[in-house]
């Protein structure tokens, strides 16, 4: 919106400069001749106006742009060449025609006017560019120094005025003329932003500077003197004379500042191309940080950019893994090379003064002689890469030629170092965050294995109420369930627990299902089952891990059922209220693959009548903690059973979950919960 | 979380480890530690003082079985005293004691081993 309020601004002054340059135009044809003191005035303001809308108009269109500089300064020179051409032919043709300057037909009147107005636009444009030039780098605003000379531009200019009606009054003009002078000469030392340029501009910039000189002098020559040119610009307006000689002589003052300046410069202009180099390095780096967040690709522009930094041929990176120092990155050096130079300069123990440390030539003799690589490096810099007190890697930089680091390239590794190790920490992390999202979600995948690996719903079998519950502790657990059918009259029922928890116990767990499933269709007597299962065990589980479970076998029919169990929690038989606790010995799976296991199973025989609750837990139930890290504890459990023995298998399912977590609100699981209850009913009555 | 610390005593040639507060998943490995220690030292016989044990997971009964095979196999063994009731119920609702000896004090566990040789 702005933007275009601003665009509208300024056709609108091009229409202006149009408007009056026309109008100008028809003043000079209707009255070619203007020496009558009115005309006169009317002329010499038509023409200032001219000269200043278009310089408005000039200021806005530079405004518009990114300036550069040198371009800038380009332009100048060769509009100040074109007025000298300008001049030339004028000159030329008025000394081949001079008569046409009495007579002033209309033809040589349209021409001169023309010409005139040429020279007012590129004098302007000149003007304009020497503006830009003056604001350009400026911290404070010195607007008011560019008015007052403009003000005195204006002075100048219709001091002509005076003239024209006393030339005794001569001196006017010429008191307006040196404050000008000055106020060019004061302006014309605005021109730090030379410091700015790299160094091959400033030999550029010196260059062009000298042409300039030589323009303008030649311009503001034939602008003052007394020949052709002059006089047709003279007898046109006075005031506009005076006006191109000062902008001309602003161009040879302000193209000798800048030569001067700039041969000044050029000394230092190394070592401050080296300083804007760092910034811009540093500035880059802080760019990195927030737009690379791979590891790998911002240690590759650390390493591109120490190199910039520090002047350096080579360098590389390297980050602490673990113990060791790893190298992440090169730059201009064998990965090789680069691997052995560190680990002999790390081996050296250097004094790490403020984390900076430079190694000459001769401490690099031993390294030279030792391997057969092409080494070529006179001194190397290196810097620690701090996080927490820590070192967390090393930037090193090395140089081939004779020319030793000092403390400013210290300084400078030193200080990118800093950013570096910001930077390359905050990328990891990232990267880390990253990593952990994909975990989650492949255990949100592994979830949703295991629960398809436990059975989708309970068997339904006539006279019998099955409730199952699995909760698990993380994503995953270790606990298993199962229901077989392994005859018309008979089912199998398993609950096991694996030791431990998370991934490692889930992938066991579904190596236990595979077990189990296979060896229940084959094995009918449950303490054979559980001691086939125990021997296939023996290949995969590791020494610490162990396996406990109870297994039984239901004849549907009569309600007898049999049972073993290896180091699970004991099941709880609920009958007519009575809680009996069924623990029949057994060790657990995996704790011993010899006899002792085959000796320690001793199998139990139960009837269940009509009304009968078997509950089948893992210990996630009884270890269950309060804030207070008491135990939920098997009393608890046995209690709420033989209180709920009249609910069906589901409510009872139900209300121990209830309790469960009234009783554990304050603390979160630990272990895996599984819950399996079977209770006889009879549905003929 | 609640911390666990152990301690190693030698009594003759039998070390004895004190196991004090919880030992879960993540306190384990500093029983384990331990034992590799033993093991790299060649000190077989080892007895465990339970007495300041709280609490014992299946993570900290799993590193017992890690290590009792190669005690035994270089003419040791990993004996336990002093447990309290609820640590030794854990222990016996999983059979250990069909495979483990378990003493109600110190010193008839560490006399045992001087008996055998």
């Amino acid at each position: 919106m702005k933007f275009n309020l601003q665009k509208i601004a300024r056709s609108r002054k091009l229409e202006y400069s149009i408007f009056v340059f026309i109008l100008l135009f028809l003043f000079n044809i209707v009255f070619p001749m203007h020496d009558d003191l009115p005309t006169f005035i009317i002329h010499e303001i038509i023409v200032f106006v001219a000269f200043f809308i278009l310089f408005e108009y000039l200021k806005d269109f530079f405004t518009s742009k990114m300036i550069q500089p040198i371009p800038l300064v380009l332009n100048i020179g060769i509009l100040a060449a074109a007025i000298f051409l300008v001049a030339s032919v004028a000159k030329y043709s008025l000394t081949t025609n001079s008569i046409n300057i009495e007579t002033r037909d209309f033809i040589s009147a349209l021409f001169s006017v023309l010409a005139i107005f040429i020279l007012i636009g590129i004098v302007t444009f000149i003007f304009s560019s020497l503006r830009e030039l003056f604001f350009l780098r400026q911290k404070k605003d010195p607007s008011v120094y560019m008015n007052t000379m403009l003000i005195f531009f204006l002075f100048t200019f219709f001091s002509n005025l005076a003239v024209k009606i006393d030339s005794d009054l001569d001196f006017i003009k010429q008191s307006f003329y040196v404050v000008s002078i000055i106020l060019i000469s004061l302006n014309s030392l605005r021109v730090s932003w030379i410091a700015f340029l790299p160094k091959k501009q400033k030999v550029y910039l010196i260059l062009i500077s000298v042409v300039l000189i030589v323009v303008f002098s030649f311009n503001f020559g034939v602008i003052s003197g007394k020949e052709g040119f002059e006089t047709l610009v003279s007898s046109f307006s006075p005031g506009l004379l005076t006006l191109i000689n000062l902008i001309m002589l602003y161009g040879v003052i302000f193209s000798t500042v800048v030569f001067f300046t700039t041969l000044f410069h050029l000394p230092t202009a190394e070592a401050f191309d080296r300083k804007s180099e760092e910034v811009s390095s540093l500035i880059d780096l802080t760019k990195l940080i927030t737009q690379v967040f791979d590891f790998k690709e911002l240690a590759e522009s650390v390493t591109l950019l120490t190199s910039k930094i520090c002047n350096s041929d080579a360098s590389w990176l390297v980050i602490k893994q673990g113990d060791e120092f790893e190298l992440k990155s090169v730059n201009k050096i064998g990965y090789l090379e680069a691997d052995e130079l560190t680990k002999f300069i790390l081996g050296q123990n250097y004094d790490m003064e403020e984390g900076v440390t430079i190694v000459s030539n001769n401490a690099l003799i031993p390294f030279i002689k030792n391997t057969n690589s092409q080494f070529n490096f006179d001194s190397i810099t290196y810097s620690c890469l701090m996080h927490h007190e820590d070192i967390s890697g090393y930037l090193f930089a090395a140089r081939t030629l004779e020319i030793k680091y000092d403390d400013d390239d210290k300084k400078a590794i030193s200080a990118f170092a800093n950013y570096a190790a910001v930077a390359l920490e905050n990328a990891k992390l990232i990267e880390e965050s990253i990593e952990k999202e994909r975990m989650e979600k492949e255990l949100d995948v592994a979830r949703e294995i295991q629960q398809k690996i436990l059975p989708h719903q309970v068997p339904e079998i006539d006279d019998y109420q099955i409730s199952a519950l699995f909760i698990p502790a993380f994503e995953v657990g270790g606990d298993y369930y199962d229901f077989f059918k392994l005859d018309e009259d008979s089912y199998a029922v398993v609950v096991a627990d694996v030791s431990g928890k998370g991934i490692s116990a889930a992938f066991i767990m579904a190596e236990v299902k595979g077990i189990f499933g296979s060896l229940s269709k084959i094995f009918s007597n449950p303490k054979e089952l559980l001691v086939r299962v125990n021997d296939v065990l023996k290949d995969t589980l590791d020494r610490k891990t162990f396996v406990t479970s109870i297994y039984y076998v239901l004849n549907i029919k009569t309600g007898k059922l049999s049972l073993a169990r290896s180091g699970h929690t004991p099941a709880l038989l609920c009958s007519n209220g009575v809680i009996q606790k069924i623990q029949p010995p057994g060790i657990g799976l995996g704790l011993d693959y010899g006899i002792s296991f085959e000796n320690s199973i001793k199998e139990m025989e139960i009837s269940l009548n009509y009304g009968d609750i078997l509950i089948l837990y893992s210990d996630g139930i009884p270890e269950s903690k309060n804030s207070k890290l008491e135990d939920f504890g098997y009393e608890r459990l046995e209690k709420i059973v033989a209180s709920s023995c009249q609910l069906s298998a589901n409510e009872i399912s139900n209300k121990i979950m209830t309790e469960l977590t009234i009783f554990s609100v304050d603390n979160s699981q630990h272990d895996d919960i599984t819950l399996v209850i079977l209770k006889r009913i009879n549905n003929n009555n | 979380m609640a911390d666990f610390n152990v301690n190693l005593r030698g009594v003759g040639s039998v070390s004895v480890i004190d196991v004090k507060g919880y030992l879960d998943a993540h306190t384990a490995p500093e029983l384990e530690n331990m034992f590799s220690k033993l093991i790299v030292d060649k000190q077989f016989k080892v007895v465990v003082n339970f007495d300041q044990l709280n609490y014992i997971s299946s993570a900290g009964l799993g590193v017992f079985m890690a290590f009792v095979e190669q005690m035994r196999d270089n003419q040791g063994d990993i004996k336990f005293s002093n447990m309290n009731d609820s640590v030794y119920n854990i222990f016996d609702l999983l059979g250990f004691p069909v495979l483990y000896e378990f003493y109600k004090d110190e010193k008839e566990a560490v006399n045992k081993f001087s008996i055998l040789g």
